[in-house]
């Protein structure tokens, strides 16, 4: 399995996102409301020797991603981990109009999938019905094209979306999913959790391998179930061979300190942490002493 | 033990995501759902074995033998079909809104009061770990007597025209901001400061929605002196998730409150709580309790353990019961009055 980067780069502080706070994520929104502050502190990151970044499809990806594509001589060298779909966008979406209509109008939208799409009408929808893996690849492409042009890494699946699948015991998609991964994209399948303890058990049981799990794993123990205990007996059992584990949250949204953090960590067998931060000194400092634990 | 047999009516978000939370439940198993969408259903049956999947709920009542049932359907069939499951014996838990009216929910109540059958309403904000300190710290009189508050929720659901078709789009249904935002505001109020005595000053206004209101605002009043005010907005695009937020006054200092974190200005010092002179802030970083499975934020997954827990233990006390869902209606019933005479016919 190719390994993937040691150190990447989260988006939370830009998206208006503090697990923590609604005060500080109000902030964090106003800070970046422009598209530059958002680059600005992407140049912090490089200049920390980050060259990953992980970014989920909201709608405000595009504007970011484009900037990297009429940028690429300045930035050749970047590691995208793209994390799908935004979830809220699907939750308001649910809640205004219900499922199948929601999908449809994600999927007709403007025909924005394109191609074989425009053959296929509106009222066809309860023939995708049958194919719902179908549509599932499908959603994968439209969420994927914001991401179109950049060198790929690993496109992780959400936790709302993969937790969701997971408390179904929902076998098949996430199979599905990791195949059509590797096969369309060509690229290491992920998935982020809230639960790696169930998700890793259940993974062996499937002989689901060469998939990257991402979960908050801390020392306090936020946003960690079942619980720390777990998690530990998780991360110190599973085959490396298979299995890649990407921490994040290891700050838990500022309630610990990045030594702390980071300290947590190194004693874990973790490949990798996305972190995010705003400040220079900040993203600095935990990147040089993330590189130093990993 | 044997497992509890848990059915499920209406497969949309609500009750899908419930059957995810309570999947990995030792204590249970999901034996039946039912759903009028044919595709949904279809995709159930070909995906899920081991579960029954209906089409019609009144057959699935009458035939499984359940322990428990998750009704999760358009809140104006929350009455006929939890009348139903009642008289076959079968434990509730109810979405919020609990009913389409007062009356309703009064009646649902009692039926499942006379046949002691656990009931449960999914205000899921009695579950979420902030709220529950800011319950135990105002018990204990943190900020002395209450004298002012003021809530307010907000969420981004509606931000475009909405063409009223859906059941979220009509009143009848139990759609609206009202009922559908409102309620969880309305009964986090109930349950931090108490029913109110009084309601006045309501208004309802649209934004996008053609059929239903779009933001409440209202004022209640207690015969203890307490006076409180109530703003929600479900087409405000600043929130990502819906949010409510409740500011408490008293005699003794202030306290503010969110799903995230708790602000208390003191006028004196508290040992006892470890809260010091001025202000303390208490993120949920600090009094988090894990979950057994997380898929939405870990009040979700308390409240539905907290209600296989009720079944299995019957002397446990229930923190949101039929009657509580039954005060929630009654002021949304109060508010929806007022604002008829405060506005006309508008």
């Amino acid at each position: 399995m190719e390994k993937i980067d040691k150190v990447v780069f989260g988006d939370n502080q830009f998206f208006g996102i503090n697990h923590m706070s609604q005060d500080k994520a109000q902030q964090l929104a106003e800070k970046f409301h422009d598209l530059k502050s958002i680059i600005d502190v992407y140049e912090y990151a490089f200049e920390s020797g980050i060259n990953s970044i992980m970014l989920n499809s909201n709608d405000r990806a595009n504007e970011i991603t484009d900037y990297f594509r009429s940028n690429k001589t300045k930035y050749p060298d970047i590691h995208w981990y793209p994390s799908l779909p935004y979830p809220h966008k699907y939750a308001n979406l649910v809640a205004e109009k219900g499922i199948i209509p929601a999908v449809n109008e994600v999927l007709f939208a403007g025909n924005t999938a394109g191609g074989f799409l425009s053959m296929i009408t509106k009222g066809s929808a309860a023939l995708l019905g049958k194919d719902i893996i179908k549509v599932m690849q499908m959603l994968i492409d439209i969420e994927m094209k914001a991401f179109a042009g950049l060198n790929l890494k690993v496109i992780f699946l959400q936790n709302i979306i993969s937790d969701l699948l997971l408390g179904l015991n929902a076998k098949v998609f996430f199979i599905e999913f990791a195949e059509y991964i590797k096969k369309k994209y060509n690229v290491l399948p992920g998935f982020l959790t809230m639960n790696l303890p169930l998700l890793l058990e259940k993974f062996k049981e499937w002989e689901l391998e060469e998939v990257v799990i991402c979960s908050s794993i801390n020392k306090i123990g936020y946003l960690m179930s079942p619980g720390i205990a777990e998690y530990e007996r998780a991360t110190s059992s599973y085959d490396r061979a298979k299995y890649q584990i990407m921490a994040m949250s290891i700050m838990a949204s500022g309630a610990i300190k990045a030594d702390d953090a980071t300290g947590y960590i190194k004693k874990l067998n973790i490949d990798s942490v996305v972190f995010g931060a705003s400040s220079r000194k900040n993203i600095l400092e935990t990147s040089k002493m993330l590189n130093e634990i990993l | 033990m044997e497992k509890l047999k848990i059915g499920i009516i209406g497969a949309g978000r609500m009750g899908i995501t419930h059957m995810s939370i309570l999947g990995p439940n030792p204590n249970i198993k999901i034996t039946a759902i039912s759903e009028p969408s044919k595709l949904i259903g279809s995709l159930f049956e070909k995906y899920f074995s081991g579960l029954t999947v209906y089409s019609d709920y009144n057959e699935m009542i009458q035939k499984e033998e359940l322990d428990g049932l998750l009704l999760c359907t358009p809140p104006n069939l929350h009455k006929s079909i939890g009348l139903q499951a009642i008289e076959k014996g079968i434990n509730l838990f109810v979405e919020k809104p609990f009913t389409t009216s007062y009356k309703d929910a009064i009646e649902l109540a009692e039926r499942a009061e006379c046949k002691r059958l656990v009931g449960q309403v999914g205000y899921v904000n009695r579950f979420n770990d902030m709220f529950l300190k800011a319950k135990e710290l105002l018990k204990n009189g943190i900020v002395g007597e209450v004298i002012r508050f003021k809530t307010e929720m907000f969420s981004s659901t509606i931000c475009k025209p909405d063409d009223g078709e859906g059941w979220r789009g009509k009143i009848e249904s139990g759609g609206g901001c009202l009922f559908e935002m409102g309620s969880h505001a309305i009964d986090l109020v109930n349950y931090l400061i108490g029913i109110p005595d009084k309601i006045s000053g309501s208004l309802l206004n649209k934004v996008y929605s053609k059929n239903v209101e779009d933001i409440v605002s209202s004022s209640f009043y207690y015969n203890n002196g307490i006076v409180g005010t109530l703003f929600v907005n479900w087409c405000d695009p600043t929130y990502r998730k819906p949010s409510n937020k409740i500011e408490i006054f008293g005699s003794e200092g202030k306290m503010l409150v969110s799903q995230h974190e708790l602000k208390i200005f003191l006028k004196s010092l508290r040992s006892d709580y470890k809260l010091s002179k001025g202000w303390n802030t208490i993120y949920i970083t600090d009094i988090f309790n894990n979950v057994p499975f997380y898929v939405r934020g870990n009040e979700f997954t308390s409240q539905l353990f907290h209600f296989v827990d009720n079944i299995i233990d019957r002397s446990k006390t229930n923190i949101c019961t039929f009657a509580d869902g039954a005060n929630t209606q009654r002021v949304i019933e109060e508010i929806r009055a007022d604002a008829k005479i405060n506005m006309g016919s508008n």
